[in-house]
């Protein structure tokens, strides 16, 4: 699904280059969960954002279903995050002017989906994720779980085949946690959705078929299931 | 999409609502401002257009130069012959109109039945008036309603005044007591916007002057329509040409005449020669564009501002945004459709302020002004222009900033930080706060400079003088009358004159003098008066006796006519000579000869405007325009009263009409006056756009500095220092703006003064003030905030990061 090649992402400070992410390799297959662990400041949420393209590495090669992303230009990349790519955050990032409906609904709308069908889908998310109730509410309103939940529904609102989380469970209890994570599992293992997620916790990180470890910027190891 | 837009700006708007009120307002203030000045300007610039013919109209001005005065005397007058001698040998021109302000100098009589009134409106005209100007008629037929020497064209008010809703063609109106005129025609009022105004023109032909035609004596207000082959200038040069043959032998060596023409459209806001009513000044049209225009710009520049300080609140959303694929495209044009959205709003609300404010409007700049003003065409693009302009002035440079976000940088930082654009929006308030300065100072020295002239020792008493149309009245009832309201213990004074003395207009020259060549000439202003004038008026003699009663006898004799001649400082000086010296000379005055009697102190006759010119004042025979009464000023109202009884016994047909002396002296300032209660408008306009501006910006710095300023408090920082430490961030950019707007507000008003030939010095207090202002204005308006977040509990702002 996507492959990084020697990627290193380093912050000038001073004379010296201070390398956040020191040449990674890393090679995720379709319909892998991937959980990414290490300590604070090792550089974990920046692999995710350069997974993501939201962020762009100082070098290396970058392939995504098998096209060089280091050699796209923005409206290309933007183009192929669009068709493949959610992503859901520790803060949940939800838009407090947007009702939880319109929230799910915007990912389609800047895709271009025609309003009725854009209903059924949305209509469908709420549906399976049970928040049918809440629809007109405003972020502000809802539990941290239950924002979460949006967040993830709006992730997964334009069929994404790579979802990536970055603590998705970081602000919320282990109950809370717990379910997202069920979640997650069955997401991977009924639609084959490919997962890469940010987490602190082993536990969670256990819902993964492949735990990495960083330190420092590089791959301190990695381990199958 | 374009309604997801609109969902969101809408929700935005309502949910901000403190902020999104502070940009509507200073919208709209700032559109309706635009407005009515738009409306102002248009007003102006559309004067005299209406006539069909305007682009081929233009007045005759004669210009002279006399060997022995260095300016050239130009006037909006002509003498009788120009316009029927040029319509017969200049191919160039169609047709001409002579026009003769009839009730210039008094208010004709006018009667019909029982009803009198005075009209202070009357011309008389060639019958080509009403082919040349274009005035709409109701009844009555242009070509030929002022066909008859006997014909009068009235307007609609003015027939209903005296007909009621008769018919009023036909009908016999008693002119002065001796004319009777015919009313041929009814026109519609005449709009405010054309220079020539009238409730009635009579026929030129019914006045003596019509019959001969002459060279001299100016009196005529000319127009000529020139063909539409014709060239204006060469037409010039051909009327030139004709005078320079006409005049070869009258003028001495160095004296020269020659005319002008003017293009009609172009004289209301460029010409400098008077006329039938005082001229605008494209001046002002010029600095009311400007100050439109910085109106508007300063209201985008608050609208711009805010919506760039929410730049931190609303990073959270754009990061998201572009996380789940917005282009940067897509999100520009969200917030280009939020300015459009709050622009619509304060568009809409800037329309209907201006509408109410149309009325007040119209009577402080004396114009009848609406939104009737403008053509449709023009005032819907106007609109839709102000939408676009506003939207893209205050709504791109936001988007732009906004929509360039990095959503990485956004959301990888847990908090809201991202707040960039200060060194922008610190840039922008200074600016605003330039422009109010700007205004206050200019404020300051305008008002200074008209308490100035209203306080100014002009050289002549005019406290408690009352003013009294005396002209057309019997001349030998005016003595009995005089002494009639002479026993009035509360008059102490009564003197007349051929003009006002605030005012004294009339065109002379000196044309022999003893020990000058026999070909000199100096132009002045001179004007009959009465023995008592010097001392009625407060006037002081510097050398020479006041006319006493022998002096006026000998001028009233019917041969051997010798006149006493009473000639100001300035008059003096331009003989060259000294004031004792100058007594007993003889001088010759258009004919009349006669010896210098008095030199008197310099007055201001005429506008403060101008400086002190030569002047004359002697006793004359018949004829006087107004008389002067002295009052103590206690009891005016009674003091009235019996001036009243006493008129109706000596003038029975002529109504009671008075006005003071100052009042008339500061109608003369009026324009002036006028700039100087748009200016203060306006200042308070700027101040409040401003502020309205650093509140914003108040509100939104404390709000991103909660935290700091929790955590001061809870390291033991008192209110006070906390409010300075806010304050103190603002008022820097104030005073920054003092400092760059002082100059700049320096140079402009000293130009403004330039106009005055009496004016004040620009003294350093008025920048001291004016500074102390803007920082006064500005603290009442950061300080509130700053105090609430000084005494804002530490604990609360903390536990909500
Ligand atoms: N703009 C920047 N300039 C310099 N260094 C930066 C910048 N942004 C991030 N870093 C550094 O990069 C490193 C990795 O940051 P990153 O957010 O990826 O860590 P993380 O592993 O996700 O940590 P956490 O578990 O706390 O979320 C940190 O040491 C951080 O200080
Ligand atoms: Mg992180």
């Amino acid at each position: 699904m996507l492959s990084l090649q020697h990627i290193s992402k380093y912050y000038q400070v001073g004379g010296n280059k201070n390398f956040v992410i020191n040449d990674i390799s890393l090679d995720v297959d379709e319909g892998e969960f991937v959980s990414i662990m290490g300590p604070s400041g090792s550089g974990k949420s920046t692999l995710l954002n350069i997974i993501g393209m939201l962020d762009d590495p100082s070098t290396g090669y970058h392939y995504f279903v098998d096209q060089p992303v280091h050699q796209m230009k923005e409206k290309q990349r933007s183009a192929l995050y669009k068709q493949y790519i959610g992503f859901v955050f520790q803060a949940y990032h939800l838009i407090d002017e947007l009702t939880v409906y319109e929230n799910i609904e915007t990912p389609l709308i800047y895709q271009d989906v025609k309003g009725s069908e854009r209903k059924a889908m949305v209509a469908d998310m709420l549906d399976r994720f049970n928040i049918v109730g809440k629809k007109d509410l405003f972020p502000a309103q809802l539990s941290g779980g239950q924002q979460q939940l949006v967040g993830i529904a709006r992730a997964l609102i334009a069929k994404p085949k790579l979802l990536l989380a970055d603590e998705p469970t970081g602000n919320l209890n282990s109950k809370q946690g717990e379910e997202i994570m069920e979640l997650f599992r069955k997401l991977n293992k009924e639609d084959g959705v490919t997962i890469i997620q940010v987490t602190h916790s082993e536990k969670n990180a256990e819902y993964g078929s492949r735990i990495i470890n960083l330190l420092d910027g590089r791959v301190e190891s990695s381990k199958k299931f | 999409m374009i309604k997801n837009y609109l969902k969101t700006a809408w929700r935005n708007l309502l949910q901000n609502k403190a902020t999104s009120f502070i940009s509507i307002a200073g919208l709209a203030v700032g559109i309706c401002c635009f407005l009515l000045l738009a409306t102002y300007l248009i007003n102006e610039l559309r004067y005299d257009r209406f006539h069909q013919k305007a682009d081929r109209i233009v007045r005759i001005i004669q210009n002279h130069k006399s060997p022995d005065y260095n300016e050239v005397n130009t006037i909006a007058v002509t003498p009788t012959a120009p316009v029927p001698v040029f319509k017969q040998q200049l191919t160039d021109v169609e047709d001409g109109v002579r026009i003769i302000d009839y009730s210039d100098m008094r208010p004709a009589i006018v009667q019909f039945g029982d009803k009198l009134f005075k009209e202070k409106n009357v011309l008389m005209a060639d019958g080509s008036f009403f082919k040349i100007f274009s005035f709409k008629f109701i009844s009555g037929d242009a070509g030929s309603a002022l066909g008859n020497s006997s014909s009068i064209v009235i307007t609609a008010s003015t027939a209903t005044k005296y007909f009621g809703a008769d018919n009023p063609i036909g009908k016999i109106l008693k002119v002065d007591g001796t004319n009777n005129m015919m009313v041929t025609g009814v026109v519609e009022d005449v709009a405010e916007y054309s220079q020539i105004k009238f409730d009635m023109v009579g026929s030129y032909a019914m006045m003596p002057r019509s019959l001969i035609r002459k060279w001299d004596s100016a009196n005529d207000y000319s127009y000529l329509l020139l063909k539409p082959s014709a060239d204006r200038v060469a037409t010039e040069r051909k009327i030139n040409t004709y005078l320079d043959s006409l005049y070869k032998n009258d003028l001495a060596a160095g004296e020269k005449i020659w005319y002008n023409l003017e293009p009609l459209t172009s004289i209301h806001l460029y010409s400098t020669a008077g006329g039938l009513e005082p001229s605008g000044n494209i001046k002002y049209v010029y600095i009311l564009g400007i100050v439109a225009v910085i109106l508007l710009v300063l209201a985008c520049v608050n609208f711009l501002n805010l919506v760039t300080a929410r730049s931190a609140e609303r990073s959270k959303e754009i990061g998201v945004r572009k996380v789940m694929g917005a282009q940067r495209k897509q999100l520009f044009f969200q917030f280009i459709t939020e300015a459009g959205i709050i622009t619509l709003v304060s568009l809409i609300a800037g329309v209907v302020f201006a509408s109410f404010c149309f009325p007040a409007f119209s009577d402080f700049s004396g114009q009848a002004l609406n939104f009737n003003t403008w053509n449709i065409t023009w005032l819907v693009t106007a609109i839709l222009g102000l939408f676009f302009i506003v939207t893209l002035l205050a709504g791109t440079y936001p988007s732009l900033y906004l929509s360039a976000f990095k959503p990485v940088v956004i959301l990888k930082t847990k908090s809201t930080g991202a707040a960039g654009g200060n060194t922008l929006r610190k840039s922008l308030v200074v600016f605003q706060f330039i422009v109010s300065v700007f205004f206050i100072i200019s404020t300051l020295i305008a008002g200074n400079q008209l308490k100035y002239m209203q306080n100014l020792n002009t050289g002549m008493d005019r406290s408690q003088v009352m003013v009294l149309d005396i002209g057309g009245m019997p001349f030998n009832n005016l003595e009995p009358f005089k002494n009639a309201i002479a026993q009035n213990p509360g008059i102490t004074g009564a003197t007349a004159s051929y003009n006002s003395p605030v005012n004294v207009r009339g065109g002379y020259s000196i044309n022999s003098a003893d020990g000058k060549n026999s070909d000199f000439n100096l132009p002045v202003t001179a004007a009959p008066i009465e023995r008592n004038f010097i001392k009625t008026m407060g006037m002081t003699l510097v050398a020479g006796r006041d006319l006493d009663l022998g002096d006026e006898q000998q001028v009233r004799k019917d041969s051997l006519r010798q006149y006493s001649f009473i000639l100001n400082e300035t008059a003096i000086a331009a003989m060259g000579w000294k004031p004792e010296q100058a007594i007993g000379k003889h001088i010759g005055l258009n004919g009349r000869t006669g010896t210098i009697k008095a030199v008197a102190k310099d007055f201001n006759f005429s506008s403060l405007h101008q400086k002190i010119e030569p002047l004359v004042i002697f006793p004359e025979y018949d004829w006087f325009g107004k008389l002067l009464v002295k009052t103590n000023g206690k009891n005016t109202a009674a003091t009235i009263a019996v001036m009243e009884a006493q008129w109706h016994k000596f003038y029975p047909n002529s109504p009671f009409e008075y006005h003071f002396l100052d009042h008339e002296f500061e109608e003369m300032f009026k324009t002036d006056q006028r700039t100087g209660s748009i200016l203060q408008a306006f200042t308070l306009v700027t101040i409040f756009i401003s502020c309205l501006g650093l509140f914003g910006l108040a509100v939104f710095s404390t709000r991103q500095r909660v935290k700091e300023i929790g955590i001061r408090k809870v390291l033991g920082a008192n209110v006070m220092s906390i409010v300075g430490l806010i304050s103190s961030d603002f008022l820097k950019l104030v005073l920054i703006a003092v400092i760059i707007s002082s100059p700049l507000a320096w140079y402009a008003m000293s130009a403004w003064l330039q106009d005055f030939a009496y004016r004040i010095d620009i003294s350093w207090w008025v920048f001291l003030l004016a500074g102390g202002m803007a920082i006064l204005i500005a603290f009442v308006t950061v300080g509130y905030q700053s105090f609430k977040a000084a005494l804002s509990n530490p604990v609360k702002s903390l536990r909500s990061e």
